[in-house]
């Protein structure tokens, strides 16, 4: 009896987030799916990785063909997750068996196949799914190893090319920008105006390590209440000038239609704060803050036009290391021994985006 | 060709291919923060500290009497300090702005006619003359070092200000991180340059000598660059300019000092 190693992958490329969103395990239902994919005749081991973009089943069975191992997988997850049959018949998988199986992990690992491609988080998610099946006694010798080599591949990836180089959303470049200006654990941010693309910046800030968050806006209960979610303090709209120059990085965002942050405050704000450097990211249309703010000593201004270059220039620098990045994938596999199949030909000759694998008839199998 | 000039032949090699090294990888955009990235300037310092040690025994005192041996011996504190600072502020890549400057003073160094040849035997060593030598070159190398993050300041800051956000960009430190090694720097060379001028005055050294003068000229321009650095009379990019245009005064006061 031959043995196949197979994944069965869903995920924002193939389904839709309404969809998706069906499929998620519940983290505490992740050990249990497992064991039950486990436990379907002819399956030796299993483990399940599901995110907010993906849900995928990577096992082991003993079947003599693989399409029954992928239609057991694939049946599985309807009778689970108890999917009405229009739902079941719009569902589209990646089916991968074997080198396929190992090249498609290794590609999640290393952030290839996200769609903030390159991102970090995925390898985490990875590991702790890994964990988990390891925990629940899911994984034997041939997942153990193919994860292993996943995690291996993945930081040899990270650290060979610039493939996480930068930050492709603006509210991670506002970080990078103010990484390279203060100290974040010594930083304090201001919030004017309660919008949500300065609470996602304050938030960013946040999670690297920013000290503390004073929020204003018209609505003073607003401000309160986002104050309240991010562990800040909130100021009246009328008071945000008089503590100005206690901030080093300032995030505005209000819907006024002129300049609401001027040079001459500005100038003010730099004596008073004796030239410490300060950060002012205007992600407001109309812009709140005169460009003419950037001339003076000290002062960095980024509007949404200056973030938005910077991420896409970044995103443009990832997409021309991702051919590098194949390149390491396809030699740790050959490093790796696994074979090269009729797929991987054809993989090497068309280098083809995932959703051609969609079923579409080109999987081994 | 001397054992120990050999040394400092090896010594600027390894400062150069740090230096290369640094700026190959920087191009390609792998630069990341490594302990690897100091083997170059460990090897350099271990070579120019090897190269003081026989220098200095062959001429039976300590080697800082002509300009060559006082260029190798403010290189030398360069990297030391290099070593002493760049941990603390985490300022790793200040061994790609420093390992230049080092590198072009040796080079200098072994090209000036006459270099390291003997000195005139001396009666007797004095130890706080030779220490009051030592610890005023090593306050030249402080003002190096802070001319050198001074430089760094300024490419940080044009780049945020231009929004060219590249290779180097990533790697530099925060700007507010080096405008206060700049202080920091400018304030050690200070102290140390004090002590060095209090230890010449307990020796009754002659008021006149232009060694002195030009001296206590490096110490009051410092002196005030630290009131102004410390009570933030001038913006961080102004303070930035000052540590870089300030060091032309002590380099060039080397040639007086070696002159006389």
């Amino acid at each position: 009896m031959s043995r196949h190693l197979v994944s069965l992958s869903l995920n924002y490329r193939t389904t839709p987030v309404e969809v998706r969103e069906r499929l998620a395990f519940a983290g505490n239902k992740v050990a249990l799916a497992t064991q039950e994919i486990r436990a379907l005749p002819g399956f030796e081991e299993s483990l399940v990785l599901s995110t907010c973009n993906r849900v995928e089943l990577y096992a082991t069975h003993g079947h003599e063909d693989s399409r029954k191992g992928h239609a057991m997988m694939r049946d599985y997850l309807v009778h689970h997750f108890k999917l009405q049959p229009e739902h079941a018949e719009a569902l589209v998988f990646h089916q991968h068996v074997s080198t396929e199986t190992a090249r498609h992990l290794f590609r999640v690992v290393s952030g290839l196949d996200s769609m903030v491609l390159g991102e970090t988080e995925i390898f985490g998610q990875v590991k702790a799914a890994y964990k988990l099946a390891l925990e629940a006694g899911t994984t034997g010798r041939t997942l153990n190893k193919l994860f292993q080599q996943a995690f291996t591949v993945g930081k040899k990836v990270r650290n060979d090319t610039l493939i996480q180089r930068g930050s492709t959303s603006v509210g991670s470049v506002a970080v990078d920008l103010a990484e390279k200006v203060h100290d974040l654990k010594n930083c304090r941010v201001m919030l004017v105006g309660a919008g949500e693309m300065s609470r996602t910046c304050a938030q960013s800030l946040l999670s690297r390590g920013a000290r503390s968050i004073i929020v204003s806006n018209r609505s003073y209960d607003r401000a309160v209440e986002l104050a309240t979610e991010m562990k800040g303090s909130a100021l009246k709209f009328d008071e945000w000038e008089s503590v100005l120059h206690e901030v080093d990085v300032i995030i505005s965002s209000t819907s006024a239609p002129h300049f609401i942050i001027k040079p001459d405050l500005v100038h003010h704000v730099m004596r008073k704060r004796r030239w410490e450097p300060l950060l002012v990211i205007d992600i407001a249309v109309p812009r709140d803050v005169d460009p003419a703010v950037n001339d003076i000593e000290g002062v960095y201004l980024y509007d949404i036009d200056a973030l938005q270059a910077i991420a896409d220039d970044s995103r443009r620098e990832r997409e021309r290391q991702l051919a590098l990045c194949e390149q390491i994938i396809e030699e740790q596999l050959e490093k790796f021994g696994f074979p090269k199949s009729p797929a991987d030909a054809l993989h090497a000759r068309r280098r083809r985006p995932p959703e051609a694998d969609a079923q579409s008839g080109l999987v081994p199998s | 060709m001397e054992n120990y000039r050999l040394l400092l032949v090896l010594a600027t090699l390894a400062f150069i291919g740090g230096l290369v090294h640094a700026v190959v990888v920087l191009k390609k955009g792998g630069w990341r923060e490594s302990r690897w990235h100091l083997l170059p300037m460990a090897l350099g310092f271990a070579l120019q500290t090897a190269f003081l040690y026989f220098r200095g025994r062959a001429l039976g005192q300590c080697p800082m009497k002509s300009l060559p041996d006082i260029l190798v011996f403010i290189a030398w504190s360069i990297a030391l300090l290099y070593f002493l600072v760049g941990g603390a502020y985490r300022l790793s890549l200040l061994g790609l702005f420093t390992a230049p400057l080092v590198a072009a003073m040796q080079i200098l160094a072994l090209l000036l006619p006459g270099s390291f040849g003997a000195y005139p035997a001396k009666d007797r060593i004095i130890p706080l003359v030779e220490l009051h030598a030592a610890v005023a070159l090593i306050a030249y190398a402080a003002f190096a070092l802070a001319c050198i993050t001074g430089v760094m300041y300024l490419m940080q800051e044009r780049m945020l200000k231009r929004h060219r956000i590249g290779g180097l960009f990533y790697q530099l430190p925060p700007i507010q991180d080096l405008a206060k090694s700049i202080r920091r720097l400018a304030l050690l060379g200070l102290m140390l340059l004090t002590a060095a001028l209090g230890m010449s005055m307990a020796l009754h050294h002659p008021v006149s000598s232009p060694k002195v003068i030009f001296a206590w000229a490096v110490w009051l321009l410092y002196g005030g660059m630290s009131v102004v650095m410390c009570r933030h009379m001038l913006s961080p990019r102004q303070t930035a300019w000052l540590a870089v245009v300030g060091f032309v005064v002590p380099f060039m006061s080397l040639w007086l000092v070696t002159g006389k």
